[in-house]
Parts: structure tokens; C-alpha cells; sequence
């Protein structure tokens, strides 16, 4: 068990840094003038960095994951109902462990 | 003053309102119910790594950035290495600038302190819910803080449920909670594409963050897969 003072300054430091991150992008973007390519640049963006964070979870799952997504992704595209898309993904995870346990 | 006309043009004016907060909040209610369970697993699994419930109930709250605080616990052990530690939390959590420069356009429209509250929730579910409605024309702010005060209260209960009963809760992922957020990440891609975003950033971001998750340390591949995409992005631009 570690003690409580370091716990406590690594946890201020852990909640200082990701603040930062949080706060750091418009931040920036200040500097950056808003021409047309640059919003092109930041739409395309903000639809990869959730592309990439997919792709990375699912890296590190397998078939299971995969498919669950997939039917979500079609439920998705067929009824643009993302919690609908959601509910295709849990019970089709869920049908997956139960029937290969 | 060429830049400001160009933002006013392309990014209607934004608004930060209690409503937009609280429709926020509903807006993400049915993901959040499902990220108690993730804070029961992190909760659970802080107090099997020697972290105290207070200790870890109090990362949950003042930290809430799920990857990164089961990223450290792999690095809990006493003494604490504060340096790798911060570090670590800063590579996992960087995607964060991303998120928040793509949301620059309304955000920098408001007050210094609105922006700071708008974005101190700032996190993937309530991003990539808000960047949807932002970019169909809803130019309302509140739904980012509002999904992320949602998303907190998820964490935080989770996490204390986790570290004080979590051995009673068994193995939750049996039920199929553990593939909401990537359904729910998949489905706001598809939402985006059938909206109009162009595809090729897409596969650009796909491809470069399956080459580079070897290669990079860990969360980097994701800020190269949505620089990439940018990139592309602001290449066919105009074509």
C-alpha cells in the first residue's frame, strides 16, 4: 500500500497534466488562423481520432468485439439511432459469450 | 479580420446554455449507465493493485480519464515514480488536444472562464457526441459539459462501488458491457460518414493507427491515426 501523501501528490499531478490536455487545444487553435483548410483539417480530424480509438480497443479484443461492432455499425447506418446501434452491440456480445462461454 | 469572417461563416455563433447541460446529460444518460460497470473494473481492480478505496474513489473524481488511471496502475508500487507516472498520463490522455482543438471553432467563441468550464469534462463519449450535433448546425456547448458531468457521476459511483464491494460483483463483461464505447464510437463514425464526412480520412486513420500502435508508445497511434486523417482531410479539401 502506498502512502497517503505521495498517492496524493501523484493523483494532483495526474489531474494537473490531464486538465492541461483538456484545455490545451482551443488553446492553441488561437494561433492557428480559421481558414477553410484548416476546418477541413479539424473535421476530418475529429471523425479519425474516434476512428483510431476504435481501431485501438479492438487491437486488443478479439472476434467477439469485433462483431458486436460491426452489427453496430449496421444497425447504425440502417436506423441512425445510436442507442440503438449500442443495444446491437451488447446483446450481441453478450449472445457471443453466452453461446462459445 | 479576413479570419473572422471566415469563421462566422462556416461556424455558426455558439451558445453555452443550463439546457444545453441538461439535455447533454439525457443525451448521454444511456452511455453513461454503462460506464459504471468500467468504474466497478477500475475500482476493483485499484484495490487489488494496493491503492486505497479513498485513493482511488478521489483519482476517479479529480482525474476521470479511465485509460490513463488503469495505465498507472500498472506503475503502483511504492516508491511511486512520480516522473513516468505524469508521463504516462500525459501520452494516454494527449488525444485530448485533438478533441478539444477539432471543437476550437464554438469553443473559442465564449468567455475564458465558459471555456474553461466547457472543457473541464472534456472526454471521448461526450466529444464525439458533441461534435456530431455541432457540426449538423446545433451550435450548443452545454451538451459537452452536460455529457461529461453525466459521464463523471458514471466514473466516480462506479469507481467507489468497485473499490468497496467490487470482489461481490463478479465478472461483468459476460453481459456484454464492455463493447459499449467502442458501438458507441463505431456508431457516431457511421453517423458522421452517412452526414456527409468524407471516407478517406477515415481509412487513412484506421490504417495508420493499426501501423503504428507497435511503434509508438502507448496513445501516441491514436494522435497519429487522427493527424493523419486531418491531413487528408484538409488535402482533398476543395476537390
Amino acid at each position: 500500500m502506498v502512502d497517503n501523501l505521495p498517492a496524493a501528490i501523484a493523483i494532483v499531478a495526474m489531474a494537473l497534466v490531464t486538465l492541461l490536455t483538456r484545455l490545451a487545444g482551443p488553446w492553441l487553435m488561437r494561433h492557428v488562423p480559421a481558414t477553410p483548410r484548416v476546418e477541413a483539417f479539424l473535421e476530418a480530424m475529429s471523425t479519425s481520432v474516434i476512428a483510431g480509438l476504435i481501431v485501438t480497443t479492438l487491437l486488443h479484443s478479439g472476434l467477439r468485439e469485433g462483431g458486436a461492432v460491426l452489427a453496430a455499425m449496421a444497425v447504425m447506418w440502417l436506423t441512425r439511432s445510436a442507442v440503438a446501434a449500442m443495444a446491437t452491440g451488447i446483446l450481441t456480445a453478450a449472445i457471443w459469450s453466452a453461446v462459445a462461454g | 479580420m479576413v479570419s473572422n469572417s471566415a469563421i462566422r461563416k462556416t461556424t455558426p455563433k455558439a451558445r453555452f446554455t443550463l439546457i444545453g447541460v441538461r439535455r447533454g446529460m439525457l443525451r448521454l444518460m444511456p452511455v453513461a449507465i454503462f460506464v459504471i460497470p468500467f468504474g466497478i473494473g477500475f475500482g476493483a481492480a485499484a484495490v487489488q493493485t494496493g491503492v486505497s478505496t479513498t485513493q482511488a474513489s478521489v483519482m476517479s473524481g479529480l482525474v476521470f480519464a479511465g485509460a490513463s488511471q488503469f495505465a498507472v496502475l500498472d506503475l503502483w508500487q511504492s516508491p511511486l515514480p512520480l516522473f513516468s507516472l505524469t508521463l504516462v498520463t500525459l501520452a494516454v490522455n494527449a488525444r485530448h488536444i485533438i478533441m478539444g482543438a477539432a471543437l476550437s471553432g464554438w469553443i473559442n467563441q465564449l468567455s475564458p472562464w465558459q471555456r474553461a468550464l466547457a472543457l473541464v469534462t472534456l472526454s471521448d463519449a461526450n466529444f464525439a457526441d458533441t461534435q456530431t450535433s455541432l457540426r449538423s448546425g446545433d451550435p450548443e456547448i452545454g451538451y459537452l459539459l452536460g455529457g461529461g458531468l453525466m459521464l463523471w457521476m458514471a466514473w466516480t459511483t462506479g469507481t467507489i462501488l468497485g473499490a468497496t464491494i467490487g470482489s461481490l460483483a463478479g465478472n461483468l463483461d459476460q453481459w456484454g458491457v464492455d463493447v459499449v464505447m467502442p458501438a458507441f464510437f463505431a456508431a457516431v463514425v457511421c453517423g458522421d460518414l452517412r452526414q456527409g464526412a468524407r471516407i478517406l480520412p477515415v481509412i487513412t486513420a484506421v490504417a495508420v493507427a493499426l501501423l503504428t500502435v507497435d511503434l509508438l508508445p502507448a496513445g501516441w497511434n491514436i494522435i497519429a491515426a487522427a493527424v493523419s486523417g486531418g491531413l487528408v482531410g484538409a488535402v482533398q479539401h476543395g476537390r
